[in-house]
């Protein structure tokens, strides 16, 4: 089980200098943090402003005359639309689906991988592969000579089972860019599974295999809970990054068919690529980061459970 | 265990023996289990390699052979040469520019990080936790959000076709997660290291270079591999800032020829190969760090 830091490493509490830390002191220590801090506030704190500003504007790229103050009228437009609740949703199913069977996958590899055998070490390099991939060039190694309905190498293989040139992307489109998240991130959450069960202490596993558990007893009552915060980890991190996923998006499918697979980063990208609708594209920006700090304060809880937040420590 | 026990009681080793036997035996089901799912997670990479390899009469054939019969450069020659893009620059060109602007990102963010990193773990202050927090928040924000404002900003500041532009950006991405992997790694390093250097008379910027930096370098590994993955992969912003063809970035490239061209297998597994091959090798060198340093740097078990 995780273990709050202050709680791991009793910090010691007698400060070298207890009493009347001074002001100018005290700044040298907060400047080393600036540069950063000044950093990610001009990247992506005043961009976000931006956004906010042009979410209350009407500005079309495509339109001379500028930007003009429309109120909350871009919002309304938001809500009502059966477009982006619809790629809100496949959003949701997009990174859920992907991220909880890559887990599961990872899982099952990461129990495979941990044991003695030859060649370890070299398996264990090959299998992260997958992720190193460009996510552009894995989508198109998908798109093309894996799934394409004539030359690709999967109705090859189904063939003997009576299927004939299934034009993949089209038929079962959100399914075959599941199935390539799946495949780039199954080798990520194994290698953070790994690293977990590799720091479980052995003693317990052979006292509880002395007491007589069965395998399956030893992995839900001692490993699993042991897992737990690497399984969040990894699932967290998954999450962060599918639910940006774009590249498979437009490389394999371009949202379609229809909109089969527009899911939200696709429909903010056509807002201001295809429609030139930059108040409406910001407003639909907004809502989604709205949307994405709630779901997040939900992982921070989490977060604030399994990693270190410093405030148990002083 | 079972040896042990088999010693023990040496009236049992028959039983010992079939026992020995059903593990062994299980123990092969395992490793064949282990090295199908390897296979099977591989195969698309395999089979990327080898499209690469065939001509297009090999490709686009109905009955698909694991191996090219007759391997041929040719796709590899018109993804250098430019040919397969048909826009007059070679592919190094391209990869030139991948490569400036993922190292100077990760450069960037790497240094960055580290203060930040030493001011969070190090000292005590007001809003540390707020700014700890916020940076995880950050993190969640999605790239396509800042698309619309970046570009509008960046269009007024004249860094929009521009790598410069491309770097500030992906060092700013990398930033969040960067510092918060390495604060972990600063906190880790004990603090009477640092007293004792400073009660020998050790100034603050020594004590930084000789104490502090070599212990937390494995932590800069891996925060320096996720930094060059982030960057090295990017997509959007770079689809949507960059116009001019020379200053395309390598996935665009890819993009662009495949946008061209959609049919034109060969010279697109070519140079997805070709793509590969940095982040592996980063990644070889780095790896053994690169997954302790994220746990180790995320997790206390």
């Amino acid at each position: 089980m995780a273990v709050v830091e202050g709680v791991a490493a009793p910090a010691p509490k007698v400060r070298l200098r207890p009493r009347g830390v001074s002001r100018r002191e005290q700044w040298q220590r907060r400047l080393p943090l600036l540069p950063a801090l000044i950093y990610i506030i001009v990247v992506t704190q005043i961009p976000f402003v931006v956004t906010l500003w042009y979410s209350f504007q009407n500005y079309f790229f495509d339109i001379p005359g500028g930007a003009h103050f429309t109120g909350l009228s871009n919002y309304t437009t938001v809500f009502t639309n059966a477009a982006f609740r619809a790629s809100l949703v496949r959003s949701v199913v997009m990174t859920a689906s992907s991220v909880i069977v890559a887990m599961i996958l990872g899982m099952a590899f990461a129990l495979l991988l941990d044991r003695k055998f030859l060649g370890r070490g070299v398996v264990r390099t090959l299998i992260i592969t997958p992720f190193l991939v460009m996510p552009a060039a894995a989508a198109l190694v998908w798109a093309g000579p894996m799934l394409d309905p004539n030359f690709g190498l999967l109705n090859y293989l189904l063939t003997p089972f009576g299927v004939h040139h299934v034009a993949w992307l089209s038929t079962h489109a959100l399914g075959s860019v599941i199935v390539v998240m799946i495949w780039q991130w199954t080798p990520f959450m194994t290698l953070i599974v790994l690293a977990g069960l590799q720091g479980q202490p052995a003693d317990t596993l052979e006292a509880a295999k002395v007491d007589g558990a069965g395998a399956l007893a030893t992995f839900r009552e001692l490993t699993l809970p042991h897992l737990r915060p690497y399984i969040e980890l990894g699932i967290l991190l998954g999450s962060i990054y599918l639910v940006n996923a774009f590249d498979a998006v437009r490389l394999m499918t371009n949202g379609g068919p229809g909109t089969a697979t527009t899911n939200l980063p696709f429909y903010l990208y056509q807002q201001v690529n295809y429609a030139f609708d930059v108040g409406g594209a910001a407003a639909a920006g907004v809502v989604t980061v709205i949307l994405t700090i709630i779901v997040a304060t939900f992982a921070l809880r989490m977060f604030a459970r399994v990693f270190q937040f410093d405030e148990a420590a002083g | 265990m079972t040896s042990m026990s088999a010693r023990a009681a040496p009236g049992r080793t028959r039983a010992a023996r079939a026992a020995r036997r059903a593990k062994t035996t299980r123990r092969a089901m395992l490793n064949a289990a282990g090295l199908v799912v390897a296979l099977l997670a591989l195969f698309p990479i395999f089979w990327m390699i080898s499209t690469a390899f065939k001509p297009a009469t090999e490709i686009y054939s109905l009955t698909p052979h694991p191996l090219p019969h007759h391997p041929t450069l040719g796709n590899f020659n018109q993804v250098i040469n430019g040919q397969a893009a048909g826009m007059g620059l070679s592919f190094w060109t391209f990869a030139r520019n991948s490569l400036f602007v993922t190292v100077s990102a990760v450069v960037l963010a790497s240094a960055l990080s580290l203060l930040a990193a030493v001011a969070v773990a190090r000292f005590k202050f007001r809003l540390r936790t707020s700014f700890l927090i916020m940076l995880l928040i950050v993190q969640m924000i999605p790239a396509n959000a800042l698309v619309i404002p970046l570009f509008l900003d960046y269009r007024s500041l004249n860094l929009l076709d521009s790598l410069i532009g491309l770097i500030i950006l992906y060092a700013g991405l990398a930033l969040p997660i960067s510092i918060w992997l390495l604060r972990n790694f600063v906190a880790t390093v004990p603090r009477e290291l640092e007293e004792a250097a400073a009660l020998d008379g050790a100034g603050p910027v020594r004590i930084f270079w000789r104490i502090l930096f070599p212990l937390v370098a494995p932590g800069l590994v891996a925060v320096s591999t996720f930094a060059f993955i982030t960057a090295w992969n990017e997509f959007v912003f770079a689809l949507t800032f960059l116009s001019t063809q020379s200053k395309y970035t390598l996935p665009i490239y890819v993009q662009y020829f495949f946008g061209r061209n959609g049919a034109s297998w060969g010279p697109i597994m070519a140079a997805s190969t070709l793509y590969t091959i940095p982040p592996v090798v980063f990644f070889l060198i780095v790896q053994r760090r690169m997954i302790g340093g994220l746990v180790a740097g995320s997790v206390k078990g």
